[in-house]
């Protein structure tokens, strides 16, 4: 007799286990509509492979795994693809996500088959693709891809197959060892295999199974895995707690049984792993068990995925009227559906369709007295008491120091307790709570480091320019000493030096721009160049995307059609580019160009300064009436050419219109105003003699 | 500062910011002292004669302490008031003297002197201040009498026993019997007795402020703000 | 008809509030059995007067916090609470010393902390601890056991009783029957060796093994106390610590029965409210540790402190003082023990610290 640990904690609540053991597993009717959920696994939505209107075989993929974390789908009967849409899936939330659904045609037809009966001449690694393949997951109620979890990072050297199935209500473990053990059998061999052969193969199975425990040590005789029967309690079946009772060690808070080299797989999943391998059939269907008070005929069945639980109920007898609560899962953990129109998926070990005399009374929780009975029955050694006034008090830095991340959230606690608190919803509530306030902290800091850089950045801006500056102030001094100790004299000589500095800037954007030019033509050469390569691709994924699948097509068209104006754009600016500037410009001409234009530029801010200094000069020995007189008339020129250009805008319809009146209109009231002031000078004025005085 | 008026400073120190219900500073000798109403009213009246000349004092000399010797000699203010006080008491009061003991000259350590001569008294003028002082004083004092009360009442069965030594000998028949001769529940007139009718005193004030505000929040008008929708779409089973 | 949605567990073992505080009162029977028949029905009147003013107390605090009356007078806390205290006070003591107590238990050691499982201390010891100390004269005047008692006379019937609990209805002088407690013979013996002690004083001539009357008591106290082990109301941790705990200090200091030693043992286990406190009042699960290991540390540091209180400090029985303190301390025994959780290396503190 191998050696067992005892579980610290635990509770032993009525089994309720021979409701649906009264007959073999059965076949419900194939159902007309099938609906596939795309995430029926921990980790990442499968990607569909096919669309609507797709005729499939049983068993054709439908979906494929994303990413390292992820699972295929695959179709659970022959039909069409009648829709990919958001649909009601089995969720605590009772919400929706994405689905694929299947209209079975009733034929059934198979598609081909590649089975490896010879298993063991294979390598692990293409064993282990053939597992992927069939898109297996854990079928224990978690639903981790198998795939992915037969594939760690240490060396094992104990596997452990979960036989437990410590939860009240279920059996649908229990009938699959009685009735199909050879197979789980081979499963265990072939996940040896693909394990690299671990030393020790333990298979644990709670007492309260004799026959299943009879039949699986029948089909195991000559092989290596020892059966240990360990005492019924709950919850022993739970990954970690297995792994403590099995073995006497402890999964590493925060890790996996992989860090401590063990694996451990249900045993339903190793009955899939034999048939995916040994048959080639990929994971469609599953044993679960539909029981409680409200069904009639409460027993195990073999159900396809996807079929809708109001179907498998009505296989099972289903009485709606007396059903009180109907829980996916087991009592201890399931959850409650509202309607039954949701999926049956890979994880769906039971249906628990309870009536009045099952679902406990609801009463209001009383106040928590600290008795102590949940720390007694916590298989954690938590102390769910401290759990439950942390998690009230909202104080996240002691649930962080009373681990609340190692609560596995198995309800034993909350079964025990005499004030009838829900104290597993309070930890799952404080759960969620954290990780909200992690990703905020996650964006949060990201944001501050974004600001920070940001911060940096500007600064550096302010300091190089602040350097420009003076280093241009430095060389201005220069250049002035340099030139002559000329006076600075008030009719603008000075304007010459400053002038020249102009000058020489300008000359220097005039060069840049030239060869820029050239640089411009090549830019929008390329421009072209690529869009057009873009256009061609468009096109072609244009004519992939079928007419029918309106949304896709449209917005490739639409992209299409983007990309052609933009290619006129630039085609237009091209030619408008390579007309403006001489095509091929000569040497001599190259370096005439520039010059003429120099002094075409040096004489225009000549012009301009003159004509500045001349308006200054006046402006100083206009009295005020004759400042306003000048000040009028050039409003009013102003005003002419802004109504010219507003009756302009009218004729062009120019979409600015309204900014042009606006223009006109504050020029008509700084006119209006400035006539004001004056009639009020003139009439100071003209009201006598005596104006110096006042 | 900004102008105070006196019915915010008498509204703040006799209620709002009462010190020893609100701020819960000096709390040393009123849970100690105040076993009796004539302790409590001795040291409530000490208490407020040091609070008013050191809040007058520091008040004066406010512009010229620096801020860096300001506590040290504010304290120095406190003490030479609460050393007057002592020997007047020690003068004319001699036995409440040796009743109070050590808590006389212990009002130099009561926070709500030395809070009020550095929240209040340094920062704005004579009057106010003296104003201040008198009104905290006050309210500290009377929170003082009717502990003392409670306590007396409660604990020993009497309500102004020994007033004579205060009020000289004439007082000495102010005395009133509540209950039977030998009646005594220590408790209250041991500390725990303090603590609890000080938090009840306090639970008191609290329940009376909610109440004030609820007729205050009953009174007053909201706006009304559009009539709301009722979605009666779904599915009703 | 519509499906509930309602959050795992689906099943709920059977034991609720209410029934393990029934199972606190009938473990109660056997001890208050133990005093009627030694001691009169002062005792009864106790329990009568204390429980009928912690519902009314009760009732009138939930009322003022506007809750439903039923629903928190149902779990037969305040029931509890005031048995317990009624066992605690003296037989024949005046109406109005179990009424003030239990109202200060249900009042203040209880509803103003926020009521059931929100207080730190221990109401029933806070409503003894405050008669203790405001009615000395009254709280240390204990009776003869029946059996000790010289000829002729005997404990009053109920109808007297009845007459010195409330002595308005009649006035009946008590001290005939009225002897200090075997603790307090015990203490106040000084000078004297055990041995004299034992064989001079009334109380261990008459009694089996000490205290005639008084044992009995706590042995019933004991049956109770194995029936709540057995249904497992609460675990063997702390009440075993304290025995044990207090023990071990009496035998550490009984030197052979000189004067000055402590007593024998089987006093200590055996008088005054030893076993009441050990399965009653100790294994108080709202105001003592948590864990395991916590509970052994606080029923052990109980019973330390009934014995030093007993021998060096000023009161004859300490059960109450000593329970005050470790609920005192009890958050800071939680903060050292917690216990070591799956896949950890060791026991955590109760607070993270910040790195």
């Amino acid at each position: 007799m191998r050696q067992t640990w005892p579980l610290p904690g635990g509770i032993h609540p009525p089994e309720n286990k021979s409701q649906s053991l009264q007959r073999p597993i059965a076949q419900p009717p194939l159902p007309p509509c099938l609906v596939l959920p795309l995430n029926q696994h921990i980790g990442t939505p499968s990607v569909p492979r096919v669309c609507v209107g797709e005729t499939v075989l049983k068993g054709q993929v439908v979906a494929d795994a994303e990413g390292m974390i992820s699972a295929a789908l695959h179709a659970p009967t022959s039909g069409v693809i009648k829709a990919i849409e958001t649909r009601p899936i089995a969720h605590p939330s009772g919400g929706e996500d994405v689905c694929i659904v299947l209209e079975s045609d009733g034929e059934e037809r198979w598609i081909e088959l590649a089975a490896r009966p010879d298993y063991a001449d294979l390598a692990p690694a293409e064993v282990l693709a053939l597992i992927a393949r069939a898109g297996i997951t854990g079928m224990g109620g978690a639903g981790f891809p198998s795939a992915t979890k037969l594939q760690p990072r240490h060396a094992i050297d104990t596997l452990i197959i979960n036989a437990a199935e410590c939860e009240p209500y279920i059996t649908a473990d229990d009938v699959l060892m009685r009735e199909r053990a050879p197979g789980i059998s081979v499963g265990i061999d072939i996940l040896a295999h693909v394990l690299g052969q671990p030393e020790t193969i333990l298979i644990g199975i709670e007492d309260n199974k004799p026959e299943a425990a009879s039949a699986l040590r029948d089909a195991l005789d000559g092989s290596r895995a020892d059966l240990v029967e360990i005492p019924t309690r709950y919850p022993s079946g739970g990954e970690k707690q297995l792994i403590q009772i099995l073995t006497g060690k402890e999964v590493p808070s925060g890790g996996l049984p992989a860090d401590i080299g063990i694996v451990c797989q249900n045993v339903g999943t190793t009955h899939a792993v034999f048939e995916a391998v040994c048959k080639g059939t990929p994971l469609i269907s599953r044993i679960t068990t539909v029981t409680g008070g409200a069904c009639a005929h409460a027993g195990n069945f073999e159900v396809l995925i996807g079929t809708p639980v109001e179907h498998l109920l009505q296989a099972a007898g289903y009485d709606q009227g007396i059903c009180q609560r109907l829980i996916m899962g087991g009592p201890m953990m399931g959850f409650t559906l509202a309607d039954t129109d949701v999926p049956v998926v890979k994880s769906t070990n039971c249906l628990l369709a309870a009536d009045a005399k099952e679902s406990p009374q609801n009463n209001i929780p009383q106040a928590c007295i600290r008795c102590g009975l949940c720390a007694e029955a916590c298989p954690a050694n938590l102390l769910p008491q401290q759990l439950y006034w942390y998690a009230r008090a909202r104080d996240y830095d002691k649930l962080a120091a009373h681990n609340l991340n190692d609560c596995i959230e198995c309800g034993a606690c909350a079964y025990v307790c005499p004030s009838e608190i829900p104290l597993v919803q309070y930890y799952r509530a404080a759960k969620g709570e954290i990780r909200v306030m992690q990703q905020e902290k996650i964006f949060s800091d990201h944001a501050r480091i974004r600001f920070e850089f940001h911060k940096d950045r500007m600064e550096k801006a302010e300091r190089e320019k602040a350097a420009k500056r003076e280093q241009r102030k430095k060389a201005a001094e220069v250049a002035r000493s340099t030139v002559g100790n000329s006076q600075p004299a008030p009719d603008g000589t000075t304007a010459t030096d400053e002038d020249s500095d102009v000058v020489r800037a300008a000359l220097a954007r005039v060069q840049a721009n030239k060869s820029s030019t050239e640089a411009q033509l090549r830019k929008l050469e390329r421009n072209l160049e690529a869009l057009d390569t873009q256009l061609n691709n468009a096109q072609s994924r244009l004519t992939e995307i079928p007419e029918s699948d309106t949304g896709p097509h449209g917005k490739a068209a639409a992209a299409i059609e983007q990309i052609r104006v933009k290619r006129a754009r630039v085609a237009g600016e091209l030619e408008a580019l390579k007309n403006q500037a001489p095509e091929t410009p000569t040497d001599t001409g190259a370096n005439a160009e520039p010059a003429g234009q120099d002094q075409r530029a040096v004489d225009k801010a000549a012009e301009a300064i003159a004509r500045a200094q001349q308006r200054m000069a006046e402006q100083q020995s206009m009295s005020p009436d004759d400042k306003r007189r000048h000040q009028r008339e050039r409003l009013e020129k102003r005003l002419v050419k802004a109504r010219q250009r507003l009756a302009q805008a009218q004729t062009d319809g120019d979409e600015n219109l309204g900014a042009y009146a606006d223009a006109v209109a504050s020029l008509e009231q700084k006119l209006t105003a400035l006539q004001n002031t004056e009639t009020t000078a003139e009439a100071i004025a003209s009201s006598g003699t005596d104006t110096g005085e006042r | 500062m900004t102008d105070i008026s006196y019915r915010e400073i008498t509204r703040n120190g006799l209620w709002d910011n009462n010190p020893a219900l609100v701020q819960l500073l000096g709390l040393c000798p009123l849970l100690a002292v105040t076993a009796s109403v004539v302790n409590a009213l001795g040291l409530g009246l000490a208490t407020l004669a040091v609070l008013v000349g050191s809040n007058a004092v520091v008040s004066l000399i406010r512009h010229r302490v620096t801020n860096a010797v300001r506590i040290p000699a504010f304290v120095m203010i406190i003490a030479t008031f609460t050393t007057c006080t002592e020997l007047l008491m020690k003068a004319y009061t001699y036995e409440l003297y040796q009743i109070l003991g050590i808590f006389i000259p212990l009002i130099v350590t009561n926070c709500t002197i030395l809070g009020r001569a550095e929240a209040f008294a340094s920062k704005h003028s004579l009057a106010p201040a003296i104003a201040d002082g008198a009104l905290m004083g006050l309210g500290f004092a009377a929170v003082l009498l009717m502990l003392g009360a409670i306590r007396e009442a409660v604990g020993s069965g009497t309500l102004f026993a020994h007033m004579d030594l205060i009020f000289g000998p004439a007082a000495a028949n102010w005395k009133i019997e509540l209950f039977a001769p030998g009646y005594s529940f220590l408790v209250f007139v041991l500390p725990p007795g303090a603590f609890l009718v000080t938090g009840l005193l306090i639970a008191g004030k609290n329940a009376i402020d909610a109440r004030i505000k609820r007729r205050r929040d009953a009174l007053k008008t909201r706006p009304v703000k559009g009539a709301k929708r009722v979605r009666t779409t779904g599915v009703i089973q | 008809m519509p499906l509930a949605l309602i959050t795992s567990p689906h099943q709920h073992a059977a034991q609720t509030t209410q029934r393990v505080m029934q199972h606190l009162l009938l473990a109660t029977v056997p001890g208050l059995v133990a005093l009627t028949w030694h001691f009169g029905w002062g005792t009864l009147i106790n329990v009568a007067l204390a429980s009928i003013t912690a519902l009314g107390c009760e009732a009138a605090v939930v009322v003022l916090r506007r809750r439903p009356v039923g629903f928190y007078l149902r779990d037969c806390s305040a029931l509890v609470t005031a048995v317990l205290l009624g066992l605690a006070l003296p037989p024949l003591a005046p109406w109005w010393i179990p009424v003030v107590g239990s109202a200060f238990a249900i009042v203040i050691a209880k509803h103003l902390y926020g009521g059931l499982g929100y207080n730190p201390f221990n109401p029933a010891m806070v409503g003894y601890v405050v008669l203790l100390i405001s009615f000395p004269v009254e709280m240390t005047r204990w009776l003869a056991p029946a059996s000790i008692l010289p000829d002729g006379a005997s404990l009053p019937d109920l109808q007297a009783s009845l007459q010195l609990v409330f002595p308005l209805l009649g006035n009946t002088p008590i001290d005939a029957f009225t002897m200090a407690t075997p603790l307090d013979t015990f203490k106040h013996s000084q000078g004297l060796l055990v041995e004299q002690v034992l064989a001079e004083n009334v109380w261990f001539t008459q009694g089996t093994w000490s205290g005639a009357g008084w044992e009995w008591v706590n042995l019933g106290f004991l049956a109770g106390g194995c029936y709540l082990l057995l249904q497992r109301v609460f675990t063997w941790h702390a009440p075993v610590a304290m025995l044990a705990g207090l023990s071990l200090m009496a035998l550490l200091n009984y030197d052979a029965g000189s004067s000055t030693s402590g007593g024998p043992l089987d006093l200590h286990l055996l008088s005054g409210a030893t076993m009441l406190g050990a399965f009653f009042i100790v294994t108080d699960p709202v105001t003592s540790a948590v864990s395991h290991l916590g509970r052994l540390i606080y029923g052990a540091l109980v019973g330390v402190l009934i014995y030093i209180i007993r021998i060096w400090g000023n009161y004859p029985d300490a059960v109450a003082f000593a329970v005050l303190l470790m609920n005192f301390a009890a958050p800071f025994i939680d903060y050292y023990t917690l216990p070591r959780t799956y896949g950890h290396e060791k026991r955590g503190r109760a607070t993270k610290m910040k790195d």
